[in-house]
Parts: C-alpha cells; structure tokens; sequence
C-alpha cells in the first residue's frame, strides 16, 4: 500500500459518501474502511450461482470509483470466476482456503436451483452447497442482483430448476450471518460499492422491511421521474419515442423502490425511462416472479381492428 | 474456464406468457452479450411481425451492438485470457516511472507482504508455466490491462447513449429503438468512439501482436474442427442486406451460402430428455438431470449434421473467403505477412485472438460511418401490434459467435421460443453419432507439460471465449 496515498483515499471515500448520501463528517471513516477492504483485513469473496454474470459486468462499469482502482485499492477480491487468473483445481483450493481463513464478505450473484440441485455445481460440489459453506463463515453475506436477492429469471414462477434467491437459500438452511440485499438486474455499481464500504466500518448500512440499504431503494422511481411532470398532466406517451409519462406502454416505475431516475446508469449517460423505454421493475422484489406481471404491454393486432 | 456448470435462466419460464416480454428475458440469458440476445429476439419478432425499422433505428442498434463487441473483445483479451501469457508477477522487478505501473508494483509487494489470505488477488494465484518473457512488451501489455479496465467502461457508456443503460439494454424494440437519435447524442458517442480506436490501434493490436510474437507455437496448438460457421453482422447501411461480415459456411475449406433450415440440435449426450434432432423452431426443452449417458447441460447444435466452429475467427474467415469487403482481406493478409504465418495457421488459439482484434478494428471503424448516415431528431421506431399467430427467427452475432433465436407465437401469446448460442456450438457435448463438439475436439491430443498446471488447456479453452451462461441458458 506504499504508494497510494491517504489524500488519495480520503478523495475516493469522499464521492463513496456523495453515493450513500452521508454527511462530510462519514469521510475519515470511509477512507479508513477503503484502505481496509484494499489492505487485504476485509477479503471479499464473490460466488456466481444461476446467473448471467451481467452483475459482474456491471461493478467494472462502475464510474465514481474507477475499475483498475476498484481491483486494486477498495476490495481485496480473492476470487471471482470471470475477473481471477486462478483457474482448474487451483480456483477450488483458492475458494476453499478463503472459506476456510472465514471473516470475509461474501458477495453472491445468482439464484440457488433448490429444485434440481445438479443444475449448477462448482468443482463438482452443488452450488447450494458452497453457498451454505461460504455463508456460514462469512462476516456478512451481499446479495447482488435480482436472482440472489429475489429469485429474479431462473426464479420465475413455474421455473424448471426450483430455483429460489440465495438469500432466501440461507434463511431456509437457518445461517444467521447478517444479509443485504441489492437487486437490480443488472445491481448498479454505485449501490454495490456504497453497500460494501459502508459495512466495512459504519456497519450494516440501515435497511428497509426486505433488507434493502434504504440509501438507494427507499423511494419510488415514479416519485423521481423525470416524466412526473407529464403524469400529473395526464399527457401520456401512445408509442416509442413520443414525449410523455410512459405509465401506459407499461411503465412499472409505480411499483418500483431504484433511485435509477436520479442516478443515472453508465457514468450518467442515461437510463431506461430517460431513453423513453418504460421501467421494467427489475430492482422490484416483484421483477419476474410471476408469469402474469408485465413487463411492457403492447396490443394484439386483432383488438387495433376491433 | 472456471470449473463450473450452471443452468441459467428457464426457457420455461417465459413460454405463454400473454406480455410483450420476449426481448426483455432473453437478453438476460447472459450479463455479457445481452444485447445480441435482444438483437436476436428483436429481429425474430420483426420477421414474425413482418416489420422493418426506420434507418435510424437500423443505424443505432448497430451502435449499441458494436459498442458491445468492443467491450467484449477488449475484455476478453486483456481480463479473461490475457493473464495467461501476460507476466504479472514481473511487476516486481519494474524501474520505470509510469504512475499507473508504479502503483500496481506498490499493491503487489504491499500485498506480498502483508497477511492477505489470497494475496494480489484477483491477479494471483496462477498456474506455473512460461509467460511472457520480454519484460517492455510485458510491462506495455500490464499498463494497458489497466487501461483495458477503462476503456471497456467506456465502450458501454457509449453504448449507453442509445441503449438506456449496460449490461441489459432497455431501448432495443422491434421497429427500432425507443431513444431518440439527436446531434448531441451522435457527438457523445463519436467522442468515446475516437478514444476506443486510438486503444484498439496503439495498444490491443500491438498487443496481440507482440503475444502472438511471443507464443509462436499456438499457432499450431488448439485446431478445432475445421468447419466454420457465421450467420453474419452489421447491415452495412439501413435497407441494405449486405453485413459488414457476411453469412456463410466454411465446409473443408469451400464457402456455402448458410441454410437455416439445415440447423438441428441432438441431445444424446445432454441433460435433456426431450426429441433429438429438432429444427430449433420445433425445438423442446425437458430438463433430465439424472440422464444416463449424459455429461453436458448443453444441447449439440449441428449444421447438416455436422459439428461447427463460430466466434471471430469463423466471420473473419468467412469474409476473407467471401472477398467483398477487400479491407478485411487485405487486413488478414498484412498481419499474415508481419507473423510470417499462413493462413492456415489462422485454425488456432493464437488465430483466434488475432481475429477477434481484427474484427474489433473493422467494428469501431465503421461506427464512423454510421454514426454520419444517421438523421439527427429523425425517427428512430416504427409501431406495430402482436399479431394472432406468426413465426420467425433472428439470426446475429455476438461477440463469441453465430446467435439464433426462433419464435412461435399463437393467439398473440408465445408458444414456443428457442436459441441456438455461440457456446453451445463450441463446447457442445458430443452428439447422436458420438462426434465431439468443436471444443473437445480441440482438447483431443493436446499435451500438457506438467499435468498440475494444464496451462495449455486453459489457453485452447479460452480462445474459444467460451460463455456457459449463454451455453445452458
């Protein structure tokens, strides 16, 4: 840690406590937990289950902290299936040594296949399994992503693997290590990064009824949407591209607890409704667990000619 | 590859559903190229809808997917593959004053010497073997790894511009997109797209270069199959049919035209109990996990019945055969010269990566052009409604290879939806006849110098830029 500084982190830790909305006065301490989680004291250990990988791909498009900074300076990443070098027989032994050395945080992406454990296994050990080992070691457990925290997809009704959310997983299997869940499909960057510095040495950040850091999900994205003005006015867009709430093409923004509409995606060059396509309720608790909930909704050819 | 097999999200899941929904699920089969899964499905519902997009939304879907391609290809070579012939560990002995390095050398000794469970991890540990020696080529290829980090946040953010947010895109419909396409937008995009072309020119092709340099013999280590397969990518201009890299077949070295009635997938050997054999628009998909016989969770895609290879090298391959676009050839055939190597040698682990920087160049070069034929405030969408029953297929590319989707739908609802994905072809188990996939065949007679660190394997492997989210999907 030599050549990175103390300013250097102090200014980090200043745009991590913009994120959480914390007060100036969360700086000293940030730092310190940023110069902790970098030093290797508070290892990260990151499983994937049933999952895309899109939440991986997301942290690297993190923005206020810059990925190479991210790697090298704020987590202490031990391992991670896509980002470590480590691989073979040698990622097993890697996993199970930082299982083993315990007081990490384990950061899981993905669903459990609950149903049809064989659906997804690791070195040749089930997924559930591995997470229960990681979970009951752990000094927290992040769920990151609608499936870990949800079910999302592969927990979909009717889904074919019984998959449920990995946080749900634990519960049932009865491991007590403190849970946040940060859904999201994919989790923004910024909510993950926030979450993680903030457990480090604030403690588990304050949580709403399902365990959600009320920092980013306490408000409905219909509360903070750009559109509002034109839902109060009733002047609702008919198709793409026309100006207008987007609530009848099937907006969720109404069921919706993301500060998406404030923060903005990618470096805050956009986002779903500010690109006129309608919320999809990907970071709701709701997104895709039942057959019939919408996404967007769109009329049958027949009903135009009727 | 990491030593893992996961069964994603259920094509079950969403089969009947009454909702507009399809793009929106299929995409989020994988986190890493969900935009050519929405592309897929877009294009499938556009054939089934009989829709075309107005040359705006043509223009910036081809944006939002080429920003992807460029995203993916850097990361794979810098932060999936490159740590397998790049010398970290070198960093140590590093003198120079480049602030970046200089930091990276900090952390690594910080880390070596502190009590880290896993210490510069994600970086280490790593198997033993012979990396790269020449300690200036290394030490440029460590730098732009961190660069690599950058710049493939940069890729998606101006991807971003037309597709809402990425991974996951929200703007891509069937009838175009839902963003508007304004001067500004165009000029953000261009602005990120310059820095992207001048990373790829000066850092990834030389990169490429100096390893392929490096690791003479793998242009001989990882041959797959021999057949190549692309379905083809990029509309040149809106209203065109001709692909920046074209569709073909590559059968012992012969170009065909591609057939898509020619595509079956057999389950023999796969966790599924279902008919083998299907054309995937009467595909099934029934989960057996306990199956005998069966060691994959991917199906075994097959063209004619016979196994392919897709990804980078298969378009490059098909365009240079298919000799239209006379830059890509010309392309191909200066790198050969500079190598020293034959075009054969190009059925390789090193040919692999030498296409897919390649291929990158002829992407963001292109971005150019489309980003001055779009009209800028012109419209982006075209409408359309579900109609009672209709099928189609969309075939594109992602970055790893040939991608389909077929759609079913009946009384406006979907009745069936399959894909075929780049991985599946690849790593595909074998098949009815008890031929291996592309993959395995690569593996067969490899050697392996030292069977506690399988180096070479993980290298063929990797060449593939394997994907078993999208593989099982």
């Amino acid at each position: 840690m030599n050549s990175i500084s103390r300013r250097s982190f102090l200014e980090l830790s200043a745009k991590l406590c913009a994120l959480m909305g914390l007060g100036a006065g969360a700086i000293p301490r940030m730092a310190e937990a940023a110069e902790e989680l970098a030093s290797g004291n508070a290892p990260v250990l990151w499983l994937q289950g049933q999952s895309c990988s899109g939440c991986s791909i997301s942290l690297l498009d993190a923005d206020a902290i810059g990925p190479a900074q991210l790697l090298t300076r704020y987590i202490n990443l031990t391992f991670h299936q896509t980002l470590s070098a480590t691989t073979g027989h040698q990622a097993v032994e890697t996993v199970n040594k930082v299982i083993g050395g315990g007081g990490y945080i384990l950061v899981v992406e993905g669903a459990v296949p609950a149903g049809m454990p064989e659906a997804c296994t690791f070195g040749g050990e089930r997924f559930g399994d591995q997470l229960l080992r990681a979970g009951r070691a752990a000094k927290a457990v992040v769920a990151v992503g609608s499936c870990a925290s949800f079910g999302g997809i592969p927990g979909a009704e009717n889904n074919p693997t019984g998959a449920i959310s990995s946080a749900q997983y634990l519960k049932n299997q009865g491991v007590s290590t403190p849970a946040i869940l940060i859904p999201g499909c994919p989790c923004h960057p910024d909510w993950l990064l926030g979450t993680l510095t903030h457990v480090l040495k604030l403690g588990i950040p304050p949580l709403d009824e399902l365990g959600r850091p009320k920092a980013f999900f306490s408000r409905l994205m219909h509360d903070q949407c750009p559109r509002f003005a034109d839902y109060e006015r009733e002047k609702f867009a008919r198709t793409f591209g026309e100006e207008g709430c987007l609530f009848k093409l099937g907006c969720l923004g109404a069921i919706t607890r993301t500060d998406c509409a404030m923060r903005h995606w990618n470096g805050g060059v956009n986002s779903c409704i500010r690109a006129g396509a309608p919320c999809t309720g990907c970071g709701s608790e709701q997104f895709a667990a039942k057959a019939s909930l919408p996404f967007i909704t769109k009329k049958r050819a027949a009903q135009n000619q009727a | 590859m990491s030593p893992v097999r996961c069964s994603g999200a259920s094509r079950r899941s969403w089969r009947g559903a009454i909702r507009w929904i399809a793009q929106h699920i299929t995409q989020r089969i994988c986190g890493v190229c969900p935009v050519e899964h929405r592309m897929a499905s877009v294009l499938a519902q556009e054939m089934a809808y009989q829709l075309t997009p107005p040359p705006n939304g043509v223009l910036a879907r081809n944006l939002i997917q080429a920003a992807n391609f460029i995203m993916s290809h850097i990361s794979h070579f810098y932060l999936l593959s490159g740590l397998d012939f790049v010398d970290v560990a070198m960093i140590a002995d590093y003198k120079g004053s480049d602030p970046a390095l200089s930091a990276l050398q900090g952390w690594v000794k910080g880390q070596l010497a502190s009590h880290a469970v896993i210490p510069a991890a994600p970086f280490l540990p790593r198997y033993a073997a012979k990396y790269l020696q020449d300690a200036d080529a290394n030490f440029a290829a460590l730098r732009h790894y961190l660069d690599a980090l950058e710049m493939r946040a940069l890729a998606h953010r101006i991807g971003a511009i037309f597709a809402g947010k990425l991974p996951h895109a929200a703007t891509l419909v069937p009838g175009g997109i839902t963003e508007k396409v304004t001067a500004l937008k165009i000029s953000e995009y261009r602005s990120g797209l310059e820095t992207l072309r001048r990373f790829i020119d000066n850092a990834y092709l030389p990169d490429v270069a100096a390893v392929a340099k490096a690791f003479p013999e793998y242009f001989k280590i990882g041959k797959g199959c021999g057949n190549f397969m692309a379905y083809g990518v990029f509309p040149i201009s809106a209203g065109s049919d001709a692909k920046l890299l074209p569709s073909g077949v590559l059968l012992d070295g012969k170009l065909q035209p591609l057939n898509e009635g020619a595509i079956t997938e057999d389950v023999a050997r796969s966790r599924y109990s279902s008919a083998s054999g299907r054309r995937p628009a009467e595909g099934e998909t029934v989960a057996d996990a306990n199956k005998s016989g069966a060691y994959s969770w991917l199906k075994a895609p097959r063209y004619n019945g016979q196994v392919m290879e897709v990804g980078a090298l298969a378009r490059v391959l098909v365009a240079y055969q298919d000799g239209q676009n006379v830059a890509i050839k010309n392309a191909v055939d200066a790198l050969l010269k500079s190598l020293g190597r034959e075009p054969g040698d190009l059925n390789s682990v090193m040919g692999r990566h030498a296409a897919r920087a390649l291929e990158c160049k002829f992407i963001a070069d292109q971005c150019a052009q489309w980003l001055e034929a779009m009209t800028p405030d012109g419209v982006a969408f075209k409408d359309f409604s579900v109609p009672e029953s209709g099928r189609g297929y969309g075939l594109t590319e992602a970055a790893r290879g040939a991608l389909g989707h077929w759609i079913d739908i009946s009384g406006a609802k979907i009745r069936n939806y399959q894909c075929v994905v780049p991985t599946t072809w690849n790593c595909s188990p074998r098949d009815d006849r008890g031929v291996p996939g592309a993959m395995e065949q690569s593996l067969v007679g490899l050697a392996v110098a030292d069977a506690e660190n399988p180096i070479e394997a993980a290298r063929v492997i990797r060449s593939f830029d394997p994907c078993l989210a999208c593989a099982v999907h």
